[in-house]
């Protein structure tokens, strides 16, 4: 690929998604591209850098930057992180619940896995546990198609392979004529799919008593993973607790946000939510 | 180091899964059907199985039976692996004692999930 195409697209993926694409990298642009080439008649990348300058600030580069993000997930990802919060953070949370429900972001949670993950575990715990409180699960992801994906719930033959036992697999998917595996109605009940750029703030989606936002800052610019923590610890309830991915860390980055003493890897605000900054 | 029995009628099927359950630092032997498999179990008892549903002289779900009648028969994990993969064949092949199930087609990083499931890795 040439050096200008290549600048071009990572300067749209760093504007749009705030995704960080170094050289050495590049070759994601190719094949997280392909789809929406074919889509749109063009034969490379090149060709689409033209559209894109012809045509500034067009839907179009939103959505490349969308389609630019990674889309990696599986069942059951960082597994202990995901049992914590169900059998011991949820649990707090629904006894403390003033509302009677306890809400729970997947912030960047792409395909879905990870919000049909913790309604499985959900449905698994004891009854009584959680009480009469109802447990609200959202997931969004940057990119519409994605999105849609997750809503639909059903899942192809080698992701419903990956994190997910026979067991659970059974108890909790129907088989379609297409040997794809769709989710049951009462756990897609449990969550809801919206399409939203972490970027933006996100007081459209409410307050959250945990978020979890995992691997999706690793691949960020510094400033761009800042404006993201920020956003997200906006939406954390008063002792909400935010959950990152098992390498990655909010050190240093907001004041407000602190380590939670209780869940290793967890971060808590102390000030208000109106309070919280970038740190200097 | 663990050992797995592959036990599948088609000797590609027995190559590829081998490799990836050779990475996995697991001691690999093979047989072509259940009747190959009960004899190599009796010689040495593995720690997984690997186990195709449809296969000449002795299909896996008639390995399975008679190997958990066999004296640590009940050892192995059994990670059952086939084209049969309606919910009705899974379920069978569950009941009849298997651990966990692959649907062919498979690939290296469904291996290492499904044995991380049953606790192999």
């Amino acid at each position: 690929m040439d050096e200008s195409v290549y600048s071009e697209i990572a300067q749209i993926a760093r504007k749009g998604s705030g995704q960080d694409i170094p050289p050495t990298k590049s070759y994601l642009i190719e094949a997280r591209l392909a789809t929406l080439l074919r889509r749109e008649g063009l034969s490379s990348v090149d060709e689409l850098v033209h559209i894109l300058n012809s045509r500034p600030d067009s839907k179009l580069a939103g959505e490349v930057a969308a389609e630019l993000t990674s889309k990696k997930t599986r069942f059951f990802d960082g597994r202990p992180a995901l049992e914590r919060i169900v059998q011991t953070v949820l649990p707090d949370c629904a006894r403390r619940a003033t509302d009677g429900r306890v809400r729970i972001w997947c912030a960047g949670g792409s395909t879905g896995q990870e919000a049909y993950s913790l309604a499985m575990l959900i449905s698994e715990l004891p009854q009584d546990t959680l009480g009469d409180v109802q447990i609200e699960i959202v997931t969004t992801d940057i990119c519409e198609k994605t999105s849609a994906s997750a809503r639909s719930g059903i899942f192809g033959h080698f992701e419903i392979q990956k994190g997910l036992s026979v067991r659970r697999m059974l108890t909790h998917f129907t088989r379609l004529e297409t040997s794809e595996w769709q989710i049951s109605h009462a756990l897609a009940s449990k969550v809801g799919v919206r399409t939203h750029n972490l970027m933006q703030p996100a007081d459209g989606l409410g307050i959250f008593d945990v978020i979890l936002c995992r691997n999706v800052l690793t691949e960020m610019t510094r400033p761009a993973r800042t404006q993201v923590l920020l956003n997200v610890a906006r939406q954390l309830s008063d002792r909400g607790l935010l959950v990152l991915g098992e390498k990655e860390s909010a050190a240093g980055l907001i004041a407000g946000l602190e380590p939670s003493r209780a869940f290793r890897g967890g971060y808590m605000r102390n000030v208000d939510a109106g309070e919280l900054t970038i740190a200097a | 180091m663990k050992s797995c029995l592959i036990v599948d009628d088609s000797r590609v099927v027995r190559k590829v899964a081998g490799r990836i359950i050779s990475d996995l630092k697991f001691e690999v032997r093979e047989a072509g059907d259940g009747t190959e498999a009960l004899d190599a179990c009796r010689q040495q008892m593995p720690d997984a199985i690997l186990l195709d549903w449809s296969m000449p002289v002795m299909n896996g779900l008639d390995f399975i039976r008679a190997l958990r009648r066999e004296e640590n028969g009940r050892k192995p994990i059994i990670v059952f692996c086939s084209t049969e993969n309606d919910a009705e064949h899974i379920g069978e092949a569950m009941r009849s004692g298997a651990n966990e199930f692959i649907m062919k087609p498979f690939d290296a990083d469904i291996i290492e999930s499904k044995f991380a499931e049953v606790g192999l890795i």
